[in-house]
């Protein structure tokens, strides 16, 4: 009896298997829309961004100075570029000089941008407008005319910040040199950098400001929290997400800028002693017509970034999570 | 929509990869009847007839041979030379700085050239000649020099009561002394000179015997550390200390010297000897040169040589053709005509007595090593100078860690 009745469950397993098989497929082949939507663009990346990168890597590994240049082709000496840049005091200095340099403008920049930003939710219309055109007069101007600006309003014989502070009677400014202390030319570039780089955080965290519900304020503000409570409780965690990509792109940013210590500090002033990464890079690389040596260089440079980076994302991740 | 922006970047990128290569080809084919000529904007806005008169030489000689003169500026030109040698389309002639040769020569960018092809060749300006030669071959034809004097207001000097040009650096500054009593402003100088103006600082060095750098058997010493380049180093510090009040750490073109002097916030300046044709309207009459003094009577200061070379680089198709023309540019009508515009020429043979060639009679040059233009880019001259004056370290601190730095740099393989 046994024997009648299996033909159906088998026929039923066969047409199961077959359907789930159907289904293996139809959803393998769903997922892989994704992936099939991505190539161009991934081919694209790959094009133009890995191909130069390769090279970028290759070249890192070469001796390519002008003779190689003339030759058209480098010769292979390994890790040598790597192990002369990692032997190299002035790349350890340098690499300091950036960190200290990139976490002192990404700090200056993020409070005073938060800042503005609650400035700008305060104030009435008009003052707002005012306020913000100037922000984005700021970040209309391109960075060598306000190297420029800075350049002549710091100036030795003519500036007028060393005839405003003499005039306040601050002290006696005349004839102050702006550039004679690499302290000094480096905090001038900080100011410079910071100025420029606040209208795109303030704007954006006042964008994301007006995300925080007015009532959930109102409700913690009716049980009795204060201000700095409601900023610590409430505004920040919603800011969270937006706080975390301006600082991972200020980091990006300021860790590798390389127009305004360049032209402000002027390159008859630029010497070991005030080095930040990429004047190192630039240095090294072309001027000293280096190339090998100069990809070595970039190629640390991105793994650098890349570790600050993840490091930082990864604990504001984790922030997340445990609240 | 992202697709339509991707296939757009890629059509970008082949247009451009093609018309690259589309430029490459046209210039191999016109390569055959033309030359290219890199001079820099110095002949374009000083000399450019005498330019046009050596072409119009060069293709009387050669028929049908066109010459296509391009040019360039000093803060750019090697980097579009680099980008040239690797990617090709570069000159079939190049001016370089004098300072600026050996690195090339040592990295084969040059062809040899014949020097007896060339006017006066036995008796080139001898640092000048120098600066083109590598491993006993000739790379660099001279074009012209230009040395360094002092341009100074004649009337400041008179109503400051002195009589006489000062004859030693010491009397210069006595001299230097008077005027800022009579000339009270703030800021000014009675000789403006910048702070890191390495050109100047090291004629102070050589006048008392020092030197910059040394070469005993392929290794080079630094030599900015002895004595007698302390010496002058020394004097050059008191110098400045007692006559300019420029800026202890900025370079001789911010601001320029003769702009300083033509807002009357100097009564001299040391520099090229062409400053007397950028003082501005007001002081050009009252205006008038002189050899700087040393500190011996009877001798002047050791000036710095400043100087371009012609050069054939090895991508040229058409050597030949290029020295040709580097000839015809450096005969002697060429270089009398240059000299005409206030120019060195390139040969003893043809000195007369102007001030910047009286100057040019006692002269230094750098140490001609293939690194020397990494020393000079990488400022440790200038970060020396700024280090002393400003009192972080003293001469002899300041001198011992340029002159390792320096001897490091031009060891290097």
């Amino acid at each position: 009896m046994h024997g009648t009745s299996t033909p159906a469950p088998a026929a039923e397993t066969t047409f199961h298997r077959s359907r789930r098989r159907r289904r293996f497929w139809a959803r393998s082949a769903r997922s892989a829309v994704p992936y099939g939507l991505i190539v161009p663009v991934v081919v694209v990346i790959a094009l133009i961004l890995g191909y130069p990168l390769y090279w970028l890597a290759k070249l890192s590994t070469q001796r390519y100075g002008l003779f190689e240049l003339i030759q058209h082709h480098g010769s292979s000496v390994g890790f040598a570029n790597y192990r002369s840049i990692l032997h190299d005091s002035v790349f350890w200095h340098t690499l300091l000089r950036t960190v200290v340099f990139t976490a002192v403008n990404v700090t200056a920049t993020m409070v005073l941008g938060l800042l503005i930003a609650l400035l700008l939710v305060r104030v009435s219309t008009p003052v707002r407008l005012v306020l913000s055109s100037g922000l984005v007069l700021v970040w209309s101007m391109p960075v060598v005319v306000a190297v420029q600006v800075f350049y002549w309003m710091t100036n030795f014989q003519n500036g007028v910040v060393n005839y405003l502070l003499t005039q306040l009677h601050v002290g006696n400014f005349e004839q102050h040199d702006w550039y004679a202390s690499t302290f000094s030319q480096l905090s001038l570039v900080t100011v410079l950098i910071v100025w420029g780089a606040l209208p795109f955080v303030a704007i954006t965290l006042f964008a994301g400001l007006a995300q925080v519900p007015r009532d959930l304020v109102e409700a913690a503000e009716v049980d009795g929290a204060r201000p700095w409570g409601v900023f610590r409780d409430i505004t920040v965690p919603i800011l969270r997400p937006i706080l975390l990509i301006l600082t991972s792109l200020s980091i990006i940013w300021d860790f590798g800028v390389f127009t305004q210590p360049y032209l402000l500090i002027g390159q008859s002033k630029i010497h070991t002693g005030n080095y930040l990464m990429s004047v190192y890079l630039f240095e090294e690389g072309y001027f000293k017509a280096d190339f090998g040596r100069g990809a070595a260089i970039s190629i640390l440079m991105l793994l650098i970034v890349a570790a600050l980076s993840v490091v930082y994302v990864r604990r504001m991740v984790r922030i997340g999570v445990a609240q | 929509m992202k697709r339509r922006v991707i296939v757009a970047l890629g059509l970008v990128v082949v247009l451009a990869v093609a018309s690259t290569a589309a430029t490459s080809a046209a210039t191999k084919r016109t390569a055959a009847n033309s030359i290219t000529v890199w001079l820099q904007t110095d002949a374009q806005s000083g000399w450019a007839d005498v330019v046009a008169a050596a072409n119009q030489q060069f293709q009387a000689a050669n028929p049908g041979t066109s010459v296509n003169v391009q040019y360039q500026s000093w803060g750019d030109h090697l980097q579009k030379f680099d980008a040239t040698l690797a990617g090709g389309g570069g000159p079939d002639v190049i001016e370089m700085g004098n300072t600026e040769m050996t690195k090339y020569m040592a990295a084969g960018a040059f062809a040899p050239l014949d020097k007896t092809q060339f006017d006066n060749s036995s008796n080139w300006l001898p640092g000048l000649a120098a600066s083109g030669k590598y491993g006993g071959k000739t790379y660099g034809v001279p074009y012209y020099a230009g040395s360094r004097v002092v341009t100074y207001r004649k009337d400041l000097f008179k109503q400051a009561g002195i009589t006489k040009l000062p004859a030693t650096t010491a009397q210069y500054v006595a001299d230097a002394k008077k005027l800022l009593a009579k000339n009270k402003q703030k800021g000014f100088s009675p000789v403006y000179l910048a702070g890191t103006d390495w050109y100047v600082a090291m004629g102070f060095v050589f006048d008392y015997g020092g030197s910059i750098a040394t070469q005993v058997s392929h290794k080079w010493t630094g030599m900015l550390d002895s004595p007698k380049s302390i010496a002058g180093l020394t004097a050059w510090k008191n110098f400045f200390l007692a006559a300019s009040r420029a800026s202890k750490t900025t370079d001789e073109t911010h601001p320029n010297p003769y702009d300083v002097y033509a807002q009357g916030q100097a009564a001299s300046m040391v520099g090229p000897s062409w400053f007397i044709g950028s003082v501005g309207k007001k002081y050009t009459a009252s205006t008038g040169q002189f050899v700087m003094p040393g500190h011996v009577k009877g001798q002047t200061m050791p000036g710095f040589l400043g100087g371009s070379d012609l050069a054939v680089p090895v991508t040229s198709s058409n050597k030949a053709l290029a020295a040709d023309w580097i000839k015809d540019f450096t005969d002697t009508q060429s270089e009398k005509a240059l000299q005409a515009k206030g120019n060195i020429p390139n040969a003893t043979s043809l000195l007369s007595n102007s001030v910047n060639e009286r100057a040019a009679a006692r002269s230094w040059f750098v140490p001609t090593a293939k690194h020397w233009v990494d020393v000079e880019n990488g400022n440790i001259l200038r970060n020396m100078l700024a280090q002393i004056l400003t009192g972080k370290l003293s001469v002899k601190q300041a001198a011992q860690s340029a002159s390792d730095n320096i001897a490091s740099v031009l060891n290097q393989p």
